[in-house]
């Protein structure tokens, strides 16, 4: 199930995340932001993710676009009085401003979606547990009681509807003393094992030593290489954004755009970094496909001809 | 090996051997591991190299998935990552825990989980494995595989082992040495066929339930069972068969006698009595994508019997049982109980089952649940605390009181609702042999009284030797069922000890009486 992207070394996930919300943020332009959401989708949709995207998109898309239409509604700074609205005037400025509201807003949501689909809590934790072993330790554990107190809780409540507690049923005050008998119940129980589990933390020498880290992945070739490319890529429009390019000034008063030389390096750059994680995963995607029209490459020459059973006699 | 009843001191002794859990307490005496006092040892070399595995399968686990709890134990040593690599692959490929070893840890099965634990242990190296009650929260196969597992460390890599169990038919035949404790004090010392003589010779009645089948058949049917040479004490199956056969060889054939086994105890079955509870085609799942976990499935159960419904592991058997009180509901079927016919239900985990302080707080608040008044709760309490005996342990905290009889205490709960129906979930689990019998002859009390038992188990010898009726669950649906001489003597693995010893003899017996009858029944003519 994991290839591509996915597959990669945590560490390169999670530098392509950070400086992608970090462009995000800091890169207040229409060009770029599209052009972050387009590899964002291409990204998604190439990981077989275009279902959950469009699942969650019509919640996103409400909250982006009541942004949109708030914002001219209650900021009233710009020079182009479009019309007004209620005694209000609503301007050209603001509504601007509110789309690229809507744009960054969008960016950030499809951002968590795909992180949160290739990052997933134990990489992350992978990557913490060198700098903070204990406290790594202790939120893993805690991550674990979750779902584990869930699945308990709904043992607790199927057994104690026998006698009689049931939060589901009856007036609002018995309803909260059940539930909280319930909750009682379970405290009780998860606490006498939880005893269990330090004995047998304890039995295991934990505390002994300083904790060394057991890590499932490795830093290869290949994560390097993309790992300084992303680096390199990424600096570049971070540099340009230092001198003042890639912003896009609305308020007070809009600014013509204009691209020029350092524009478009700072832009080629900016493709670089967000492109290359798609491109990984299309060339992943376009390897299994051709492996499966033509027979898998070997390096066993293969013998063409009418072969006989007598034949390595001659 | 350890033997002996609960709370005989077992635990107590296993935690004093491992440093790192002795219990707090007032201590006398020495304990020395490889010549120096184990207190003076260094915390690593005490943690590493003297491992234990608990009882509970769960409470053990730490982290989430598999790989992270095998390098837990190596993490928390500082090992650096190529030693922890190269153990994990070792451990891994000889638990067979490749496929597993991304896993999310509560998808496993309770012998897979147990078979983890150990595997965490050994990543440690250890020199000695202290295992407590290691098998007793298994079905039997992953608990025979736990143990051949166990047999396997202990023969080829010579880890020395020191294991308290109740399966003894299984341990006892593997291990060098026995120890029998009992209230505290050591009473036997030495070798399992030893141990079998000195049974025979010198011990109280209840140790017999500490032998194998084998040697108890022996000590009982061997004219000079005492005094017969220690290599002819039979331990295993296949030990016992072949004395057995010697043994007819030498008295005259027990061809005739065979006939008539176990057919006397079969007349007392429940056909003709009143249907209690009925089961028609139930069909459940437990989403929508899921798998069928029952396939049309048919059963009724008449008043005054003990049904038994055993099947492997995820075969439904606890699904059956909340289908049939009530707490899913299929989704195709009916079951429909008797008029006026409740059905009380105890699951696997007692402890589901309370919410107060104290024991008489629990059974209070059940009878006022259930609608009786205060003379007659006080009546029904005090009945039930005298069938349970739990009348000495009305204030302790129910969380505090041993786990036979938080099973109790569960039950009488449960009865307290004055159900005609018991649905029990695996009740002989973690049970040792006299607390089984204690059980059993529970049951038997509350059948006297009109109630209809429904239990669900792995344990064959206590289905053969006290239900009226048994069922097989298999592949969603009941495949087989019968009185228990029928249902195990048509099973060729999948039936008791005693069975698999003496099939071509007495292919009905099924219990250590029947064969004992049969005996008597045919030297008493003679």
């Amino acid at each position: 199930m994991s290839s591509g992207f996915r597959a990669m070394h945590p560490s390169v996930a999670l530098l392509y995340y950070a400086g992608l919300l970090l462009f995000a943020t800091l890169l207040f332009h229409p060009l770029f932001l599209a052009t972050e959401i387009a590899g964002l989708t291409l990204l998604l949709v190439l990981q077989g993710q275009g279902r959950q995207l469009l699942r969650a998109l019509p919640f996103f898309l409400l909250m982006a676009v009541s942004v949109a239409v708030l914002n001219p509604l209650f900021s009233h700074r710009g020079a182009h009085i479009l019309f007004y609205f209620m005694d209000q005037p609503v301007t050209l400025e603001a509504v601007l401003y509110g789309l690229m509201m809507m744009a960054v807003l969008l960016t950030v949501f499809i951002l968590f979606i795909s992180y949160s689909y290739t990052v997933t809590t134990d990489k992350f934790m992978y990557l913490f547990a060198g700098a903070a072993p204990r406290t790594t330790l202790l939120t893993l554990m805690a991550l674990r009681f979750v779902p584990l107190f869930q699945r308990r809780l709904r043992q607790i409540t199927m057994i104690q509807r026998i006698r009689g507690v049931d939060a589901g049923k009856g007036s609002v005050r018995s309803r909260m003393r059940d539930g909280m008998t319930l909750l009682k119940v379970l405290l009780t129980w998860s606490l006498e094992e939880a005893l269990q589990t330090a004995d047998s933390m304890k039995a295991r020498g934990y505390g002994v030593r300083k904790r060394s880290v057991y890590g499932i992945y490795r830093l290869d070739l290949q994560d390097k290489a993309i790992l300084l490319l992303l680096a390199a890529s990424g600096l570049i429009p971070l540099f340009f954004w230092m001198k003042g390019y890639g912003v896009l000034e609305i308020y007070p008063r809009m600014k013509p755009m204009h691209f020029g030389w350092a524009d478009a390096a700072m832009y080629a750059g900016f493709c670089l970094f967000v492109l290359t994680p798609p491109a990984l995963e299309g060339k992943e995607k376009w390897l299994w496909r051709s492996s499966r029209r033509s027979v898998y490459p070997s390096a066993i020459p293969r013998k063409t001809g009418t072969r006989f059973m007598s034949s390595h006699l001659r | 090996m350890l033997l002996g009843p609960s709370g005989g001191g077992k635990t107590t002794l296993l935690r004093h051997l491992k440093r790192e859990l002795a219990p707090v307490g007032r201590a006398s005496g020495k304990i020395a591991y490889k010549g120096q006092p184990l207190s003076g040892l260094p915390a690593e070399l005490t943690a590493a190299e003297i491992g234990m595995v608990f009882q509970n399968p769960d409470a053990q686990i730490v982290m989430d998935t598999v790989w992270h709890e095998l390098a837990f134990s190596m993490e928390n040593m500082g090992y650096p990552a190529a030693v922890m690599r190269s153990r994990l692959a070792e451990i891994a490929g000889l638990f067979g825990l490749e496929p597993l070893l991304y896993k999310p840890v509560h998808e496993l099965s309770g012998g897979q989980k147990q078979l983890l634990n150990l595997a965490s242990v050994l990543l440690l190296q250890p020199k000695l494995l202290l295992l407590d009650e290691p098998t007793s929260q298994l079905d039997p196969v992953a608990a025979r595989e736990f143990l051949q597992t166990l047999h396997r460390l202990n023969e080829e890599m010579s880890v020395t082992v020191i294991i308290s169990e109740h399966r003894l038919e299984e341990v006892l035949p593997l291990a060098d040495r026995v120890l029998l404790l009992e209230e505290g004090e050591l009473r036997f010392q030495g070798t399992p066929r030893d141990f079998v003589r000195g049974a025979g010779l010198a011990l109280h009645p209840p140790h017999l339930a500490y032998l194998p089948t084998a040697a108890r058949l022996f000590l009982a049917l061997e004219p000079n069972a005492v005094q017969a040479p220690r290599e002819s004490i039979p331990l295993t199956v296949r030990e016992g068969k072949r004395w057995l056969h010697s043994l007819a060889e030498r008295g005259p054939g027990m061809g005739e006698a065979a006939a008539d086994t176990g057919t006397s105890r079969l007349s007392a079955s429940a056909s003709a009595s009143e249907l209690l509870l009925s089961c028609r085609e139930v069909t459940f799942r437990y989403s929508k994508e899921g798998a069928e976990v029952l396939k049309k499935l048919s059963l009724s159960l008449y008043r005054g019997e003990l049904l038994a419904v055993m099947g492997g592991n995820g075969a439904g058997k606890s699904t059956l049982l909340h289908v049939l009180n009530g707490l899913l509901k299929p989704q195709r079927g009916k079951v429909t109980l008797a008029k006026g016919v409740t059905s009380g239900f105890l699951a696997q985990n007692p402890l589901l089952y309370f919410s107060y302080d104290t024991v008489q707080e629990e059974l209070q608040q059940m009878a006022e649940y259930a609608g009786l008044s205060k003379e007659e709760a006080g009546r029904e309490i005090a009945r039930l605390l005298d069938i349970f005996r739990l009348g000495d342990l009305l204030l302790s905290h129910p969380h505090d009181i041993s786990g036979g009889q938080q099973q109790k205490l569960a039950l009488a709960m449960v009865m307290l609702l004055g159900p005609g129906i018991l649905l029990l979930d695996e009740p002989t689990k973690g049970l040792d042999p006299g607390a089984k019998e204690r059980l059993a002859a529970l049951l038997g009390e509350l059948r006297r009284q009109g109630v209809s038992i429904l239990l669900v188990t792995h344990d064959i010898e206590f289905a053969a030797r006290y239900a009226s009726r048994c069922a097989m669950l298999f592949d969603g649906g009941i495949t087989s069922e019968g009185t228990p001489a029928e249902f195990f003597s048509s099973n060729y693995f999948y039936t008791t000890v005693v069975n698999r010893m003496a099939r071509e003899l007495l292919p009905q017996a099924l219990t250590i009486e029947d064969v004992m009858n049969a005996w008597s029944a045919f030297a008493s003519p003679s």
